[in-house]
């Protein structure tokens, strides 16, 4: 579906990506993530033939980038990081607009913006002027637009910046409600956005690909190590020690006053059960124990932020 | 097409929904409402006085050229600082709220944007040319008027405003403020009018025929007077593709840059 080998963009001496490699099958989301200043604004910008690369090629759709735009951008849909709507224009106006340049067929155009106005729920809103909706509305009218043409491949530049934890939540369900139907890549230096919607993930720090897999495969990098957090109603001097004489065990860390710990063990389901049976055991009074993997985030700052110090 | 047509559409109805046309074409018409009847005066009074007066040169007397041209002149005055406000933001506000993004990722040509908003352009000045044709409409009411040489000169202004509107579509796509737009398209426009001045610098017949050739008052004239030569009709054709063809180059640049 899209194919990108040997990309680079060079604005004057500085690279604002380099020698990018990789491949998105059809139907997959992925997860476009990296710090600000990675360069995924501008990958996501050369895809959609905004602006062209300074070497390698990139292909939509069997189509590249370069040599065919036109037909490259009647199979995308793009949101870029500012919606692009016109402020004095009503939502349906505008969307009827966007649906004409897209190259709908005329008898299409209605009910193409119907649909994309009940996907992204602007029914209420569809006779009022953009400038007066809200932030999260205009957002909304902006994947709207990106929908309208039913496109192949839907580009999502940031989609829940700026927006309330309820419209995040929204976004995100809308773009949970698209998978499958399209291609999704989507950017973004949101974590939970990308554990909760994406199923493959290209990690770019520096204008460089620094990991790209799904997400189960992702979490193994921190692999031999596991999070327990555990809570307890009766603090004792002796959890400390106690629970580093299990073996598996690797670190205990006292935390609010001894009545939560957090531990470090290895990855192995055993420990946890070891755990568990000692707290009980002690008369601790067991009040929560939960396993968390190594999460997201601790993968994405050590492959980001951790290769400077490196 | 279709889509030259879509943007076509897009821009005249912001054109006609927004303030600002509104504002523009009431200011011209205020202009133009105190100037026609204080030269109509003027002319009837040359008329009433002919006989006392022997010198005076016949073309006083007539109303095309004592009148109307006269009209029409302060008309194409007025175009000089109207269609850099129409042209303005067409390309400098759509680069400044990024929604020409839009326009960048939608399936078409540099072409058919620029095509689509030049026309839009033209479409306003057209109503802006027929709320000046208004005034010699209403003078037609008690006096016979030559409809035709009136025609002829003005479609010569439409012309001289179609060209000002390339060059300030042109100037448009230049910058993302729209204010730099106005002034760049302003001195664009009051600076065609001193090329021809120079005819009277240059001593070689070959540079003076260029000049001559060259400014915008030699062709304008003719069409004024109510004759069409097909040579000043290539020429405003000309200038307006020049300025088109800069504008879409401008504007796929926007794509590499």
């Amino acid at each position: 579906m899209i194919e990108v080998s040997g990309l680079t963009k060079s604005y004057g001496s500085h690279l604002a990506i380099n020698d990018l490699n990789f491949t998105i099958n059809k139907g997959e989301v992925v997860g476009f993530l990296g710090p600000n200043g990675a360069g995924k604004s501008t990958t996501m910008k050369i895809l959609t033939g905004f602006m062209a690369a300074t070497h390698g090629t990139a292909k939509v759709c069997g189509y590249d980038v370069f040599e065919s735009p036109i037909e490259v951008k009647k199979r995308i849909g793009y949101l870029p990081e500012t919606p692009p709507v016109y402020l004095d224009m009503l939502v349906f106006d505008y969307l009827e607009y966007v649906a004409q340049l897209k190259g709908v067929e005329k008898s299409k155009i209605k009910s193409s913006v119907n649909r994309a106005i009940e996907q992204t729920h602007l029914g209420s809103v569809q006779k009022r002027m953009i400038q007066n909706l809200s932030k999260g509305f205009k957002q909304r009218v902006g994947i709207a637009q990106a929908l309208v043409s039913d496109p192949e491949v839907l580009i999502l530049d940031e989609p829940t910046v700026g927006l309330d934890p309820k419209q995040v939540a929204e976004i995100r369900d809308l773009i949970k409600e698209l998978k499958g139907k399209h291609t999704i890549i989507l950017s973004t230096h949101i974590l939970p956005e990308v554990q909760s919607t994406c199923e493959r993930i290209i990690i770019i720090n520096k204008g460089q690909i620094v990991a790209q897999d799904t997400l189960l495969n992702l979490s193994k990098i921190k692999s031999g190590s596991r999070k327990v957090k555990l809570k307890v109603r009766n603090s004792n001097a002796n959890i400390s020690a106690t629970l580093k004489g299990i073996a598996g065990v690797l670190s205990v860390e006292k935390q609010n006053g001894g009545v939560e710990w957090t531990i470090d063990t290895e990855d192995n389901d055993e420990v946890i059960e070891q755990i568990a049976m000692q707290v009980i055991q002690s008369k601790w009074g067991l009040s929560e124990i939960t396993s968390a993997k190594a999460d997201l985030e601790d993968i994405f700052i050590k492959l980001t932020y951790g290769q400077a110090e490196v | 097409m279709d889509k030259i047509f879509a943007i076509y559409k897009k821009e005249v109805k912001g054109f006609f929904f927004s303030p600002t046309f509104y504002v523009v074409a009431f200011f011209c018409s205020a202009v133009m409402s105190w100037l026609y009847p204080i030269q109509l005066s003027d002319f009837l009074s040359n008329l009433k006085n002919q006989m006392f007066q022997q010198g005076m040169p016949p073309q006083a007397l007539n109303a095309h050229y004592a009148l109307f041209i006269r009209h029409l002149v302060n008309c194409n005055l007025l175009l000089i600082f109207i269609v850099p406000a129409l042209t303005m933001k067409l390309f400098a506000e759509e680069r400044k709220l990024r929604t020409f993004d839009l326009l960048l990722t939608s399936p078409i040509t540099s072409v058919q944007i620029v095509v689509g908003k030049y026309l839009s352009v033209l479409t306003a000045i057209f109503a802006i040319m027929l709320i000046a044709l208004s005034y010699p409409a209403m003078t037609a009411f008690f006096a016979k008027i030559e409809w035709v040489p009136l025609m002829i000169a003005a479609l010569g202004i439409f012309l001289v405003g179609a060209v000002y509107a390339a060059m300030n579509l042109f100037c448009s796509a230049l910058t993302e403020s729209a204010v730099i737009a106005y002034v760049m398209a302003v001195i664009l426009n009051v600076s065609v009018w001193f090329v021809g001045a120079g005819l009277e610098v240059v001593d070689s017949p070959w540079g003076r025929q260029i000049f001559e050739h060259i400014s915008l008052n030699s062709h304008l004239v003719g069409m004024v007077e109510g004759t069409i030569r097909t040579s000043g009709l290539i020429f405003f054709l000309s200038v307006v593709f020049l300025f088109c063809f800069l504008c879409e180059r401008v504007v796929e640049s926007l794509r590499w840059r």
